[in-house]
């Protein structure tokens, strides 16, 4: 008999099992709901950046407008960052529940900007949200071990199962076919919604398709493993309830324990600044300064801009050039702090990466981040552009605090745009 | 000399240190209804397991039509229908989608009017064909997993305590359908531990007792095996 028709057969077998169904119904409409409460965050965060782009340009030019010189116009002007989410990112919100997406920045020192908050959400820390990366992470290994756990116990307790391998030309492909049809309908029932989710949002069918395979890798895991289990000779003399208890031991092992011990295993590992002491470093940097003698700004400034050391004459009272010339070097000065949190940043996410080995549905969750780009790169990515675009501001105000005396308002529709550089189309 | 069909020859089994079936020895030939009698416990079932391949022998031999349960067993499965004690079939199929259901495990491809007519030949009231299997009474479960295994057209009929649970008609039409069928040619193995009913249609009867092959009775010339006969033997076994 071929495989085809064994399987014919089971999903016979399976369309008349209203229990089933009614499973299969309700995991559906999880599965909506889970890409409906991620379309619905990503949209929120769309709106937002719209409306605050177009806020932050009537807001900007508006301020500009009352300014005399550019030291002013400099430090009373913000300027819009933010990292849009990409098309797939609904599928997992994943760091950008963490992560800011979106900051307002100054012409004053940056690493203190970037890091005013730490990267933190402890409502969300434990379960995380209830996006459709959740759902398949951590909630999918539930629906298998409740569908194949007992696909031979339930046989042996109601006194079919010799009767069955006995009738059976080949048992185990009786086995692995009723596993493939629960298994199809299973991922039927997750996928569906999620695939009118990439629709909707218009995500590539690249991304779509690699979204796909995470999907039915995880269910293939979790199959192989459950088969596997229940056809060992552990499970022969077990109740159905005790295979499932062993089953849900093995998922809470690595859906929970795993995570949670290699999270505290690579704090331990790893030594991070706070975001915190960046911020107290570079504003005490900042706010000694006032103390100091020109001159110990001007050395630390010039060690990083020489081209500007024929600038730095000081009249007999306050100059922005001074200021500003303070800021760059409280950023200076929190730039080690600042680089270290980065690295450690980086070193967190690569030994998280080697965890994830030990947790199918760790592993699921950090590959679905990646691809939706909502991952900790994604995430630094956009402090990157943060620190590049103050840079653009900084090498835009720098010739006309050092070298321009008199304000010109039209010189101010050169400011650079901040630009979050994600191509769209890719996610 | 007739064929023979299925064989155990030294058949031990032991199963978590104890001795389950010791030295048994028993041959059954083609069209022969062979009885394996025993009280709870004596190793009936574990025998019929052993030939159906489900428990492993753990010494000497059992095989059908001389393929051997450890090495052949797809094969003898293909040639043996299977009833067992208990019939539980889906409760949530009808009798004639449980049958279709089995039959296809099988590889078996039977028309709805093959399948209705071995209904009949068990004499399963009409009306019960299409309702579910959950309102079927211990008797119509056993009629259709008979069906069944007519259908199977299997040349070699297993049965548990086959008539175990049902009224005496039901006993009767039971007997008459496989002393029939051994007449066509069916070879049959049952075990059961009723004396009156297996001396009423078996051929021949091996008593067993504590795992071992203690006694074997013929019909000869008569009609059916003497009943007092066995009887007696088999309450001694009990009695010890």
């Amino acid at each position: 008999m071929s495989l085809f028709s064994n399987l014919h057969r089971e999903t016979k077998f399976l369309a008349k099992q209203r229990n089933l169904q009614l499973l299969f119904a309700t995991i559906f409409v999880l599965s909506c709901f889970a890409v409906w409460s991620g379309i619905s965050e990503t949209t929120s965060q769309i709106t937002t950046i719209e409306r605050l782009i177009e806020k932050d340009t009537i807001d900007r030019e508006g301020v500009l407008a009352k300014q005399s010189d550019y030291g002013s116009a400099a430090y009373y002007s913000f300027h819009l960052t933010y990292s849009s989410p990409s098309n797939m990112a609904f599928a997992a919100i994943g760091q950008r529940d963490i992560y800011p997406w979106k900051h307002r920045i100054r012409m004053l020192a940056i690493e203190g900007q970037i890091y005013e908050t730490d990267a933190d959400n402890p409502e969300l820390s434990f379960l995380g949200r209830f996006d459709f990366a959740f759902l398949v992470s951590v909630l999918l290994p539930l629906f298998v071990i409740l569908l194949l756990h007992d696909i031979r116990s339930v046989e042996r307790e109601a006194g079919r199962y010799d009767l069955l391998v006995t009738t059976s030309k080949r048992q185990q492909r009786l086995w692995f076919s009723r596993a493939i049809v629960m298994c199809s309908a299973l991922s039927i029932a997750l996928i569906l919604p999620f695939i009118a989710g990439a629709l909707y949002t218009q995500a590539s069918l690249a991304t779509t398709g690699l979204m796909l395979l995470v999907v039915l890798g995880h269910i293939t895991i979790w199959m192989t493993l459950t088969l596997t289990f229940t056809a060992s000779k552990a499970a022969v003399k077990q109740s159905s309830a005790k295979i499932a208890s062993m089953l849900l031991a093995v998922w809470l092992a690595v859906a929970v324990l795993v995570p949670v011990i290699s999270n505290i295993a690579i704090e331990k590992m790893v030594t991070s600044p706070k975001g915190g002491d960046i911020l107290l470093t570079q504003r005490e940097a900042v706010n000694d300064a006032w103390d100091l003698p020109y001159s110990a700004t001007w050395d630390e400034f010039l060690s990083t801009h020489p081209q500007w050391k024929n600038g730095i004459d000081m009249g007999p009272t306050f100059e922005w050039k001074w200021y500003y010339a303070f800021q760059q070097v409280g950023d200076q000065k929190a730039s080690k702090l600042s680089n270290a949190y980065r690295e450690a940043t980086l070193k967190k996410d690569k030994l998280a990466s080697h965890f994830a080995w030990l947790s199918p549905p760790m592993l699921t969750q950090r590959l679905m981040s990646s691809i939706a780009q909502t991952d900790t790169y994604a995430a630094m990515r956009y402090e990157q552009n943060i620190r590049n675009y103050h840079k653009e501001l900084r090498e835009f105000y720098y010739p006309l605090f050092f070298t321009e005396n008199t304000f010109n308002l039209d010189k101010m529709s050169e400011l650079p745009k901040f630009s979050d550089h994600k191509e769209k189309s890719k996610g | 000399m007739q064929e023979e069909i299925i064989a155990a020859s030294s058949l031990c089994v032991r199963l978590n240190n104890q001795t389950i079936l010791d030295n048994v020895n028993f041959n059954v030939a083609k069209g022969e209804i062979f009885a394996l009698l025993g009280g709870n416990g004596a190793g009936k079932s574990t025998t019929l397991k052993t030939l159906l391949g489900i428990v492993p022998p753990s010494e000497g031999s059992a095989a059908v039509m001389n393929k051997s349960v450890k090495t052949d067993i797809d094969f003898i499965r293909s040639k043996v229908a299977y009833l067992p004690e208990s019939v539980m079939l889906y409760g949530h199929l009808t009798g004639v989608e449980n049958i279709e259901y089995f039959l296809s495990l099988a590889d078996i491809t039977c028309s709805e009017s093959d399948i209705e007519r071995a209904l009949v030949r068990v004499a399963l009231q009409e009306k019960a064909w299409r309702q579910p299997m959950s309102n079927y009474s211990k008797g119509m479960r056993q009629k259709a997993a008979i069906a069944l295994a007519l259908l199977r057209d299997a040349p070699i009929l297993f049965l548990d305590e086959p008539t175990s649970g049902l009224d005496p008609n039901a006993i009767d039409e039971f007997n008459q359908l496989i002393a029939t069928l051994a007449a066509e040619g069916t070879t049959v193995f049952m075990v059961t531990h009723d004396v009156y009913g297996a001396c009423q249609i078996a051929h021949r009867i091996g008593l067993l007792d504590h795992g071992k092959v203690v006694g074997m009775f013929e019909r000869g010339d008569q009609s059916h095996i003497n009943t007092e006969e066995v009887h007696s033997a088999f309450s001694k076994r009990n009695k010890r």
